[in-house]
């Protein structure tokens, strides 16, 4: 009896774990990761903002923050929007508005678009003049603005 | 037999000139606001300028010319029963029409305080953002985008107003507001106070530019920029980490 006890309870203790285990990270996380990916992209066009406004232009500040940006949007950030994640807790509450995750949602457009443009300001970052830089940088911040009006609540 | 209205100034240049910068101003800030984003920067802009025209009214309106003045248009109840009766006979704004005035100045003036402390959580942080902390920044985001809405309404019925008073009661608002003229019956004119001396005007002038010129100063965070003698840039004193 026992022994049989011990053995049902090993399998139930494994299954779950399994389970746990291709259900991979949980919902919590996920909206942490994906809300501290955002504030590294803002800490990213704070460093920018302060050179292309400024009276100088320090290139190695912003190439570092450029190619940052560049390479969290090309990193597969969709992932953090995983079924699960509509709703819930990271950091804080989630701010994003059920609409992306809908079938309709024309969030994977949005980010496209994000993704070239900073894709792009990484590019010019390398080798452009601060207007530029400048320039693209304002291109970049309208991709965030175009998906924060769709997807973003606003409190 | 009945004269022929004359013609008179009710509206000074400054008063005229405030109203319809304000009009361009407030949809330069709609535009510039919805748009947002890469636009921020002149949403900011025409936010400041806004500021500077409610601080050159506010002033105006204690030491300009008589009908600009607060204490001419915001009366007691008495007046404005007797408004609401039909009995008015002043020139300006009438006592209904004042408590409009102000309430679509407080309107602005909420928009402008909401505004400047937010931020847009992309890369602008308003000039009086560093004052709160960055919860309070974005709940104001939030009363900055739903005061709007209570403006947009205001803004609606002051039309809606005028464009009553034009085509029912017949009066036409609207081109004294352009040209400071209105054609005004003898009781009326002996109503219209006296203007204002050219050394006093000039006087009131250069106090309400002033007042403009401070009020947007602060509102741009003048105040809160330590002098650089005496607080040295962090960056120069301590050396870039290595990493
Ligand atoms: C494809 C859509 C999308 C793009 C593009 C995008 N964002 Fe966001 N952003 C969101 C969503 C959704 C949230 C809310 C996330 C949550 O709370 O779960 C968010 C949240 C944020 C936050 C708040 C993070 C927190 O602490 O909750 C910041 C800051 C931010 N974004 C900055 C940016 C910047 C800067 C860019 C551009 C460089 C950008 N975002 C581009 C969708 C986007
Ligand atoms: C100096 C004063 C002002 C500052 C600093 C300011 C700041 C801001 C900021 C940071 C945003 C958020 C943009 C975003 O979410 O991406 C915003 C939005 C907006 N502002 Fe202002 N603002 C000011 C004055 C005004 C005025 C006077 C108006 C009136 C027309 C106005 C109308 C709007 C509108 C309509 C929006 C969009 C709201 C939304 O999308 O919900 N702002 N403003
Ligand atoms: C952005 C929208 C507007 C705002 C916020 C606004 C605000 C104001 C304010 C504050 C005043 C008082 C002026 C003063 O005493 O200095 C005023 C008066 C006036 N406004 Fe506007 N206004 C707006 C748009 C318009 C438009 C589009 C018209 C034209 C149809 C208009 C016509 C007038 C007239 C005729 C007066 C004088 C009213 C009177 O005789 O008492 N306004 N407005």
């Amino acid at each position: 009896m026992k022994r049989t006890l011990a053995i049902a309870s090993l399998v139930v203790l494994t299954a779950s774990t399994a389970a746990l285990a291709q259900s991979g990270p949980k919902p919590e996380q996920l909206i942490k990761w994906r809300q501290s990916v955002f504030q590294v992209l803002a800490w990213n066009g704070q460093r920018i903002k302060a050179n292309v406004e400024g009276t100088t232009f320090n290139r190695e500040d912003v190439v570092k923050a450029a190619n940052s940006t560049a390479a969290i949007a090309n990193s597969g950030i969709g992932a953090l929007f995983a079924p699960g994640t509509e709703t819930g807790k990271g950091w804080h509450d989630t701010a994003a508005k059920a609409e992306l995750f809908a079938a309709d949602s024309k969030v994977g457009t949005l980010a496209a678009n994000f993704s070239q443009e900073a894709t792009e300001l990484a590019r010019i970052a390398a080798s452009g003049d601060q207007a530029s830089v400048k320039a693209q940088f304002g291109k970049l911040n309208q991709t965030c603005k175009a998906c924060h009006d769709e997807y973003k609540a606003k409190d | 037999m009945s004269a022929t209205p004359a013609s008179q100034r009710i509206w000074d240049l400054p008063t005229r000139l405030f109203h319809w910068l304000l009009v361009v101003a407030l949809l330069a800030s709609f535009v510039s606001g919805e748009v947002g984003g890469a636009w921020i920067d002149w949403h900011l802009r025409s936010g400041l300028l806004v500021v500077a025209l409610i601080g050159f009214r506010l002033a105006w309106g204690i030491v300009g010319s008589a009908t600009a003045r607060f204490a001419q248009f915001l009366r007691g109840p008495a007046a404005i029963r007797a408004h609401w009766r039909g009995q008015w006979r002043g020139v300006g704004h009438s006592p209904i029409g004042g408590i409009a005035v102000v309430v679509l100045m407080l309107a602005v003036i909420a928009q402008l305080l909401t505004g400047l402390y937010t931020n847009d959580d992309i890369s602008f942080d308003a000039p009086l953002s560093v004052l709160v902390d960055k919860n309070t920044s974005d709940a104001l985001r939030l009363w900055h985008g739903r005061l709007f809405y209570l403006l947009a309404v205001l803004t609606a019925l002051h039309v809606v107003a005028i464009v009553y008073y034009l085509r029912v009661k017949r009066d036409d608002l609207i081109t004294p507001m352009l040209t400071g003229r209105k054609r005004l019956d003898p009781e009326r004119s002996a109503a219209l106070p006296q203007p204002l001396t050219t050394p006093r005007y000039v006087a009131a002038l250069l106090l309400s530019l002033l007042a403009a010129v401070v009020i947007t100063w602060i509102a741009s965070g003048g105040l809160l920029n330590p002098a650089p003698a005496s607080a040295p840039m962090i960056e120069s004193t301590t050396p870039k980490p290595a990493w």
